[in-house]
């Protein structure tokens, strides 16, 4: 705030030089572009959403992050494992798991856990004659646009910390999450919708909540911002009841002139930040809801997605995601819950887990092909996974399930630098471990930023006395993965 | 090429530098002689010394002192005096890719300037000041007792008002920089109202003020502001802010808990007056107090503020420890204001504390259950034991009853016949297979209420019935009985008076066993370490060296010797009143932290703090009644090129209300403020769908009756979806402690003070009110709105605007019909029309979205 002070007094001083107050002639957004004094770094005085240039040329310049909450079985979707068939129901020998810790330990002390085959049937696809099993066929129809990593790793074993790292860098609540991280680093380029977006599909929100997209400690205006895909999609968006269109511009008119005397009077450029956010905020009670209303959308591509009107779903959800993106929105996650299935009531291998696969496939696939044929994907890149996949040995509850399983599980990205058609990375004989080119969630959340032209040794933020980053001190770009 | 042959590898390094480089050397090498402890030493200390001097060493080099610079490291001596060309520590700054240039990133390279310095400095022979002591963290000013030191002389003897002022006003005369003039008295008394009690002053009190013509009204003013129970709300936010209190449990489930007994203690602590160390003490220990009481029980609630993981598969010793490695960091910034944190996993990089000092600091607080403890209101136990004593009662009757049809089972499971049994379900089968003792205790309740229920619906009955058929007829008798006593256990259970809870900590009889956690890691067990303090620090004065225990810590705490504590808490005081402390980094005092601005107030403060008997209430006074405080906030174009972000203070600063005042100044304005102080957290009106992005959906019941009003620190504090109209205006989230709230302006900031339900709800109240209590005059009312939402009157054009505003809503309402201004003005009287009431309505609500209302000038 501190340099672009005594600019925005200049500029200040300019601008009040040319109008005169209360003749409602006051349009901010001129202060911003009418003086070439003015510097990215000034408009973030009134804007912190304000596009900055990136450390280095980016390769994607939004994402959209397909967050799988719960844990997604990667031995029932991605990692073929025709060993398991034959060592079904043997117990796992005691040298992989030695010294491991795992979720609901109690269960594995009682008895050696029993190695558990899929039951799905696996097929290669594509030209990159990739293996993924039958429950995804959309995904197999696009492997060839994605790279699918079979050796990702994480240090945490329970939900909510597990989420929270995949996010923040740190198992801990209360850190700055990866939305958060990008916006803090370059803005957003839309002009009338927030820079960070989250949508919720599933029976439930996602674990952990709101620590998920939180600021932690960087400036508030970085959180993500929920956006509710039926009805309201920004809390408080509508003008209340009675007061029209027309009626809220008088009282901003009224608004604006008022905050501007008061400008002219104490000087503070703070004000001519809340006279911008006001103006914005207007902005979005019609953008918003325009957003999220996707009937003017194609059969076509409504029938891509399997989506449609004023529906809650994932189909909806990655339309939307589409649609935030064509309007410059920098960051835009998506919550499917929930993945988690251990094995008991509806949260089986079976149709729990063809539920979860039902709800997502074809729209996760319909995106990547409707990023495509719009020419989006190059700029956009979508991440789709969960916090952690699950343990080649099964559970002994009432049906069939895994435990959580941080050793190895599978993730895909595409578009924005990813090189497509690849696999990276491998497991051993029974998926209980990478075994080539492991790829640990700060490897992720390094690689992200790269691509969005982000060094992650350099995006930090100075608090309690330490230069914090996504990565905290770890963290390894995979270049593998990039074109 | 063949040019690169005619210069040598460092010449060559001159081409790969830019212009600027190139330009610099001649002009200094001219006559300026570089002054080491000035341009040079700074620069490595700032640059290099985080891995090359006292903490750490990396390639074995130091370059804290000239002389260990030129002993050099692993790879030689770092600098050759007379020679910069030959000095490995110029190459390393400048030579190679960028990213492989010394410092390493994410610290910035030297600037051309520096690098220049530096060159030149070791071209002009490297001079060094004699006896040139190696750094020492343990030096940092911040480990250092206070020095009170004499308040300065100033030219202009008639502005300061106290101690404060002489040290602000001594460094503006030396900058050449004049104070700004008091703000007007309307300003005062809002700013005052504003930062002591978190409420804006109604218009009699303005007029009061205003009124009041003894030399001493401001400090009457703040005297009587200062004894108002409101004044311990305010700052009782403050302080639960770095409490991190919340009323659910954080993580994953979140559930609900109830621990606003630990709320109301603070307020009650602050309103009294109690000392900051006994604060301190009973909300770090108040269990090990001899005798303690509820009250200081209650209070150790400050350490069971931690979030609790209740996720399923979770192992309940990890969450444990993190709850204590929280408690540790949280004691380190509160009270401390360090970032022992870091030491968590290893030794501080850059201040005095080893990764053992900080399991020793971890050991005093290991050893506490965390039990709830029964905060019963007068009379409320001898109830309750009453009605549980009647339960007592009937349910031995129950058993009595119950052996009855015990026996009745028994002959039953005997006796039942192969067609009776054919009727049973699967499962109870099943269970009648098994010989009696081998059934579980589970299967034995199912079948003792499956055979209830078959019982009943007669089946078996006559099965059961012949041998014996008084058994029967005593088993259906008790059967009957007993429905009527269980429905009266039931009732006599919900009459049961509820004892409220509170979580506190209570000591264990035998402390666990501490031991360093390699790496961080609580499954990889180092050395045992028993409690103690870290050395760079005061000594802890404890009689026995053994049995230490959180009360040791606490009062080593506020030992008046400690010498960041008083300095901690004065600066955050500080920050409250400016919006920045004197050292800019409240939570970080260590050697990485800001310097203070002014170091002999800060010193003065601290000394002062302790002089009053850590009176919280008299250093707040002495900081509202300085000179320095009651400076206009207007922003001064001469300030501006010298001293932009205003450390200086020449003048005050508008500061963005917290979100809690936010929402208490709306419904000061509006009137309809419950001013009820403490009691269960409460739900005023949310927007709709909140929970949807939450794993369990909440039933959030907006309260219709009072509570509806009540101040926004009593709202019900959900961590995994906190009410969204207070973290839009940053309330922190309760995860970690939050020792300096951010200030923010953003569009859904806007949204919310326009749309929101309940501020749309404050507008109409407020638009009643003036319409109710204002002359029947529109200039009339427009000045009453003016005084209950910003306590000043409005400016001749502010008055235009808002009549050209009414006039324009006035004509647009009686175009609209009616009904649509009926919409949302509920009718006060015959005399009012809904259409007038809606264009107040319309008027209020900028009233309430002015960028003055939500801030204190």
């Amino acid at each position: 705030m501190d340099p672009s002070s005594s600019l925005l007094w200049q500029t200040r001083r300019h601008f009040f030089g040319q109008c005169t107050l209360g003749l409602g002639s006051l349009a901010l957004t001129s202060l911003l572009k009418s003086d070439n004094a003015l510097t990215a770094a000034d408009a973030r005085a009134i804007n912190p959403m304000a596009p900055k240039a990136p450390h280095f040329a980016p390769r994607a310049k939004n994402v959209i992050f397909l967050f799988m909450a719960g844990g997604p079985s990667q031995l029932e979707l991605f990692d073929h494992k025709p060993e398991l068939l034959k060592y079904h129901g043997k117990p796992i020998p005691e040298s992989f798991i030695k010294g491991k810790r795992f979720a609901f330990m109690d269960t594995f002390a009682k008895d050696p856990p029993k190695l558990l085959a899929t039951r799905r049937k696996f097929a290669r696809h594509g030209k990159c004659q990739t293996w993924v099993s039958d429950c995804l066929p959309h995904t197999a129809g696009i492997v060839d646009d994605i790279a699918i990593v079979r050796s990702m790793k994480t240090d945490v074993f329970n939900h909510g910390p597990a989420k929270v790292f995949v996010n923040t860098g740190s198992p801990q609540f209360g850190r700055p999450s990866m939305g958060g991280w990008v916006t803090y680093g370059i803005g957003s380029e839309s002009k009338d919708l927030p820079g960070f977006v989250v949508l919720q599909s599933g029976g439930r929100g996602p674990r952990g909540g709101a620590a998920n997209w939180a600021s932690g400690f960087l400036p508030t205006a970085y959180q993500g911002v929920p956006f509710r895909t039926t009805g309201e999609p920004i809390l408080n968006l509508s003008s209340p009841k009675g007061i029209t269109s027309k009626r809220q511009r008088d009282v901003l008119d009224a608004l604006r002139d008022l905050n501007a005397e008061r400008l002219e009077d104490t000087g503070d450029p703070e004000i001519a930040t809340r006279i911008a956010s006001y103006e914005m905020a207007y902005k979005m009670q019609t953008s918003a809801p325009d957003l999220i209303d996707v009937s003017k959308e194609s059969k076509q591509t409504l029938d891509l997605y399997g989506a449609a009107p004023g529906r809650v779903s994932f189909a909806n959800n990655c339309l939307l995601a589409r649609r935030l993106v064509e309007r410059g929105v920098r960051f835009v996650q998506l919550y499917h819950t929930d993945w988690d299935h251990h094995g008991s009531g509806g949260d089986d291998l079976d149709g729990g887990l063809d539920g979860c696969c039902k709800a997502t496939d074809q729209a996760a696939a319909a995106l990547i092909k409707d990023l495509k044929q719009r020419g989006m994907l190059d700029d956009t890149l979508v991440v789709w996974g969960g916090e952690f996949g699950r343990t080649p040995m099964g559970e002994p509850r009432e049906k069939i399930g895994r435990n959580h399983h941080i050793d190895a599980y599978t993730m895909w990205l595409a578009g924005g630098g990813i090189r497509p058609g690849i696999s990276l990375g491998a497991t051993d004989e029974f998926g209980f471990s990478s075994v080539e080119d492991q790829m640990h969630v700060h490897d992720l959340q390094a690689t992200v930023l790269h691509l969005l032209g982000l060094d992650h040794l350099k995006l930090t933020y100075r608090f309690q006395g330490r230069d914090f980053r996504l990565t905290d001190v770890h963290g390894e770009v995979v270049h593998k993965l990039l074109v | 090429m063949t040019f690169p042959h005619l210069f040598s590898r460092r010449q060559m390094l001159l081409f790969t530098l830019p212009a600027t480089f190139l330009l610099l050397p001649a002009r200094l090498a001219a006559a300026e002689a570089v002054d080491y402890a000035r341009d040079v030493k700074p620069v490595l200390k700032a640059q290099c010394y985080s891995c090359h001097g006292a903490r750490e060493q990396k390639g074995k080099l130091r370059v804290d002192t000239v002389t260990l610079m030129m002993s050099g490291g692993r790879s030689g001596a770092s600098i050759v005096p007379g020679k910069s060309d030959d000095s490995l520590l110029l190459e390393k700054i400048t030579h190679g890719p960028a990213n492989k240039r010394m410092p390493p990133p994410p610290k910035a390279p030297l600037t051309d300037k520096q690098v220049t310095l530096l060159k030149a400095w070791i071209d002009q022979g490297a001079k060094a000041p004699d006896n040139e002591k190696p750094d020492d963290p343990r030096d940092h000013w911040a480990f250092q007792t206070p020095k009170r030191m004499p308040e300065p002389v100033v030219k202009n003897a008639m502005w300061p008002r106290n101690g404060i002022d002489r040290f602000i006003l001594a460094r503006l005369e030396k900058e050449g920089l004049t104070p700004s003039p008091e703000a007007d008295r309307i300003t005062l008394i809002r700013r005052l109202s504003l930062d002591l009690l978190g409420l804006p002053p109604s218009p009699k009190e303005v007029d009061d003020f205003l009124a009041d013509q003894r030399a001493d009204a401001y400090e009457r003013l703040v005297d009587r502001l200062l004894s108002s129970s409101h004044y311990g709300e305010r700052f009782a936010r403050l302080w639960l802010d770095q409490a991190r209190y919340a009323d659910s449990n954080g993580y994953t489930i979140d559930s609900a808990r109830s621990i606003w007994k630990y709320r109301d203690w603070v307020i009650d602590a602050i309103n009294k007056d109690k000392p900051f160390d006994t604060f301190t003490i009973e909300q770090l220990a108040g269990d090990l107090l001899p005798g303690a009481t509820m009250e200081q029980k209650i209070a150790t609630g400050f350490h069971r503020n931690t979030q609790i993981n209740e996720e399923g598969g979770i192992d309940r010793e990890q969450f444990r420890v993190e709850s204590v490695v929280d408690r540790v960091n949280t004691t380190g910034s509160v009270f401390l204001g360090l970032t022992v944190g870091c030491c968590q996993c290893h030794d501080h990089k850059f201040d005095p504390i080893s990764t053992k000092e900080y399991y020793q600091l971890f050991a005093f607080l290991n050893s506490a259950d965390e039990p709830l403890l029964e905060v019963p209101a007068p009379g409320q136990l001898e109830a309750r034991a009453k009605v549980r004593a009647q339960i007592a009662e009937l349910e031995k009757k129950l058993k009595v009853l119950d052996s009855t049809t015990d026996e009745a089972q028994i002959h039953w499971e005997e006796n039942v016949s192969d067609v009776d049994r054919e009727r049973l379900p699967e499962e109870i089968r099943n269970i009648l297979a098994i010989a009696r003792s081998g059934r579980s205790r589970k299967q034995e309740q199912t079948l003792k209420t499956a055979f209830r229920r078959i019982d009943q619906s007669r089946h078996v009955v006559a099965g059961l019935g012949d041998p014996y058929p008084y058994l029967a007829l005593a088993h259906l008798q008790a059967l009957a009985a007993r429905g009527t006593l269980e429905i009266r256990i039931i009732e006599l259970k919900a009459a049961e008076p509820k004892v409220v809870t509170t979580m506190v900590m209570q000591e264990r009889k035998t402390p666990r066993l501490t031991t360093i956690h390699i790496q961080g890691d609580f499954t990889r067990k180092g050395d045992a370490v028993t409690p103690g303090t870290p050395s760079v620090l005061h000594a802890l004065k404890v009689p026995r060296s053994a049995g230490l225990n959180r009360l040791d810590l606490a009062k080593w705490i506020v030992d008046p010797n400690n010498p960041l504590t008083p300095r901690v808490a004065m600066n955050r005081y500080w920050q409250h009143y400016f919006g920045t402390g004197l050292v800019e980094t409240e939570n970080d005092f260590g050697t990485q932290g800001t310097p203070p601005s002014h170091p002999e107030l800060l010193d003065w403060l601290a000394t002062e703090f302790i002089a009053q008997k850590w009176s919280m209430k008299a250093m707040h006074r002495l900081i509202v009644t300085s000179a320095t405080y009651r400076q206009s906030s207007k922003h001064r174009a001469d300030l501006l090129a010298v001293d932009a972000r205003n450390r200086l203070l020449a003048r005050q600063s508008r500061l963005r209300l917290d979100a809690e005042i936010v929402r208490d100044t709306a419904l000061t304005s509006s009137g309809l403020l419950t001013p009820t102080i403490g009691g269960p957290s409460v739900f005023p009106p949310q927007p709709e769908g909140v929970y949807l992005f939450t794993q369990v959906r909440r039933d959030w019941k907006a309260n219709t009756d009072a509570d509806r009003y009540r101040r926004g620190m009593y709202t019900y504090f959900w961590r995994s979806a906190p009410h969204p109209g207070l973290t839009v205006f940053d309330a922190p989230d309760a995860a970690t402690t939050c020792t300096r709230r951010n200030r923010s302006n953003t569009p859904l900031q806007a949204l919310t003070l326009l749309n929101d339900q309940a501020y749309f709800e404050f507008a109409q109240a407020l638009a009643t009110r003036i319409l109710k209590e204002a002359k029947d005059d529109n200039a009339e009312r427009i000045q009453l709105a003016f005084r209950l939402c910003l306590a000043r009157t409005p400016s001749e054009r502010e008055e235009r605007r808002l009549k050209e505003l009414l006039a324009q809503q006035i004509a647009a309402f009686e175009e609209a019909p009616e009904s649509e201004a009926q919409l949302f003005a509920p009718k006060i009287s015959p005399k009012i029309s809904p259409r007038q009431q809606a264009a107040w309505t319309m008027v209020a609500r900028v009233l309430m979205n002015l960028d003055e209302f939500v801030t204190r000038e």
